[in-house]
């Protein structure tokens, strides 16, 4: 699936969602290429996780459209938008907590039809790379928040997507795991060829890890573009700090 | 593998010593205790299938067990004994009559069938929803047991089936139940199925298709009700719809929440546990009435104790006596973690 997909792009078009009325998101587009890390970024509320669930078919679109290579999916179930290619993890860790940690990575490849077999050689394989093997036969609900992190990460590449969305995932995690996170998550494009889209609030993270930045404030995007550029746009200054020490 | 070897090495042989120490005693009444016993497994090996794979509590299931009771009723009572037992039989199936093992496996494959073409529509439904719509089923499938007389004999008890079953066929049957489901929690469709009973959400955005898996299940599970029926119908000889309704469903619940409805390992201890209860309890009530201890008989004890057990462990164990790993992965655990303190 990863051979085919990577040639085709991920574009989000004019993508609003609305909740009882209130608009989370206003016109935003977006664009993920094959071998991209772009970072998404804004103040809590901007709509970021909203972005993801809207582009993963988790919420619906009350206007615009998502796209992969040309071909639309916004409108299709999750399950449908997952076996196009596209993978996630959760603000709030989702692992199936009564399983093991393998079980939690091979469920994922499953669920694309790999063999029971292949499953769990693919699980063994990624669990050594994310540092997990000693913990493939624990409960996953029995994990560090630190590990659930990682293992939801790794149960999301078991599928091997064409794109990964990961939403805030060094939260929760420490200095030297968010540093092997971040070394992992850096080769992933070069190894695997993906299009990788990362919300996170650390900032050293995303600013080392991303070729681009996307921002978002109250729903739209305010600012995108390369990190350094973005860092000094006067409009995410002020969304992240304020109006005063945008003018200062 | 080697876990599951173990699970099924413990649990088959916890079978295997009920039935050879069932015919070292020779107590007939034991005999009886110990085949519905093996009876019960099979059909709580088919609720935890559906129910612990799931996590979606089923009401149906004793529904699915009167299903396979008739089926193999209409299919091995005698020609000659049609005319007074089914009075009302469509007349292409007062003629028929096939071995007892062939009808028993005949209405596990007509439970299934109609599980199959009842249920689809139902497995979108999750939580509150979905456990009242398989309590409506439960009563669907009760109106028409009681109702179909050229099939039932109505609500008046249906008599007349050939005994096949002994302890040794239940047993048997018991044991391919066990493995059975153990095969079926390993399988794809289990595996997925137990990532979507842990978290619908994150199932469904990994690409499972989840109202399929459940649907799947919810067939495996009302064959192993069909064939338990059967085989109950067959042990018993005569029975009513009233015997597929709420207290036997009650009963069949209890098993498998007491035991642990995630593992199979909990449906088995569980089903010996409420056995053993059950069947003391009984006794202990008749030895009170028989004592005259109170000045009115003691009616229902039983069912309150049971009842109370089940808050019990609800209360203080929700996960049942045995709530997330299979008694052959336990002990590998042990085994490993005491290799690595060597």
């Amino acid at each position: 699936m990863g051979q085919s997909m990577s040639e085709k792009s991920l574009n989000a078009a004019g993508v609003s969602v609305e909740f009882s009325g209130l608009r989370a998101l206003d016109n935003v587009s977006l664009t993920l290429s094959p071998a991209e890390i772009v970072g998404l970024i804004g103040p809590n509320g901007s709509g970021k996780t909203t972005l993801i669930n809207a582009i993963t078919g988790q919420v619906p679109l009350a206007g615009g459209r998502v796209t992969i290579g040309g071909d639309q999916i916004s409108g299709l179930s999750p399950r449908r938008i997952a076996l196009k290619g596209i993978n996630r993890s959760f603000q709030i860790v989702r692992l199936f907590n009564n399983m093991t940690v393998v079980e939690n990575v091979e469920s994922s490849a499953l669920a694309h039809g790999v063999s029971l077999r292949q499953a769990r050689e693919k699980a063994n394989t990624l669990l050594a790379e994310f540092s997990l093997s000693e913990k493939a036969e624990d409960l996953a609900g029995n994990l560090s928040y630190g590990d659930k992190r990682r293992v939801e990460i790794a149960r999301a590449l078991a599928a091997d997507p064409a794109f990964l969305l990961l939403d805030e995932p060094a939260a929760g995690m420490n200095e030297a795991e968010s540093e092997t996170l971040l070394h992992i998550l850096s080769e992933l494009p070069r190894t695997r060829g993906l299009g990788l889209l990362i919300i996170d609030h650390d900032m050293g993270l995303i600013m080392r890890l991303c070729n681009r930045l996307h921002v978002l404030a109250s729903g739209r995007t305010i600012a995108e573009g390369k990190a350094d550029e973005v860092r000094k746009n006067p409009a995410v200054i002020e969304a992240y700090l304020g109006s005063e020490a945008a003018n200062a | 593998m080697k876990r599951h070897l173990l699970t099924v090495a413990i649990l088959g042989g916890l079978i295997v010593l009920l039935v050879l120490v069932n015919q070292w005693l020779g107590i007939r009444l034991y005999d009886r205790i110990a085949t519905n016993l093996c009876i019960s497994l099979v059909l709580v090996l088919g609720l935890q299938v559906f129910m612990g794979n799931s996590g979606i509590l089923s009401f149906a299931h004793m529904g699915f067990m009167g299903v396979g009771a008739y089926t193999s009723a209409v299919l091995t009572i005698p020609a000659q004994m049609k005319g007074m037992a089914l009075p009302d039989l469509y007349p292409f199936l007062q003629a028929v009559q096939v071995s007892p093992y062939l009808a028993i496996a005949a209405g596990g494959i007509v439970a299934a069938l109609v599980a199959a073409a009842l249920s689809y529509p139902l497995m979108r439904l999750s939580d509150a929803a979905a456990v009242i719509t398989s309590f409506a089923l439960l009563v669907v499938l009760y109106t028409v047991m009681t109702h179909w007389s050229q099939v039932t004999n109505g609500p008046r008890t249906l008599f007349g089936l050939p005994k096949a079953t002994d302890l040794p066929l239940a047993a048997g049957v018991a044991i391919l139940a066990l493995i059975a489901a153990l095969v079926f929690k390993e399988s794809r469709t289990g595996r997925l199925l137990r990532a979507s009973r842990d978290d619908e959400t994150a199932a469904a955005a990994l690409g499972a298709h989840i109202p399929s898996l459940r649907w799947r299940a919810f067939i495996l599970a009302a064959l192993f009700a069909g064939v338990g029926g059967a085989l109950w119908g067959h042990f018993i000889t005569s029975f009513s719809p009233k015997a597929f309704y709420l207290k036997e469903t009650f009963l069949i619940l209890s098993m498998l929440v007491i035991g642990g409805a995630n593992t199979v390992t909990g449906a088995i201890v569980g089903t010996f546990i409420v056995t053993i209860a059950y069947e003391s309890l009984r006794g202990f009530e008749g030895v009170l009435n028989e004592a005259k201890i109170m000045s009115n008989p003691v009616i229902g004890l039983t069912e309150i104790v049971l009842a109370l057990a089940m808050i019990a462990v609800l209360a203080l164990r929700p996960g049942g006596l045995f709530p997330t790993r299979e008694i052959g992965a336990l002990f590998g655990r042990k085994k490993t973690r005491q290799e690595n303190a060597g």
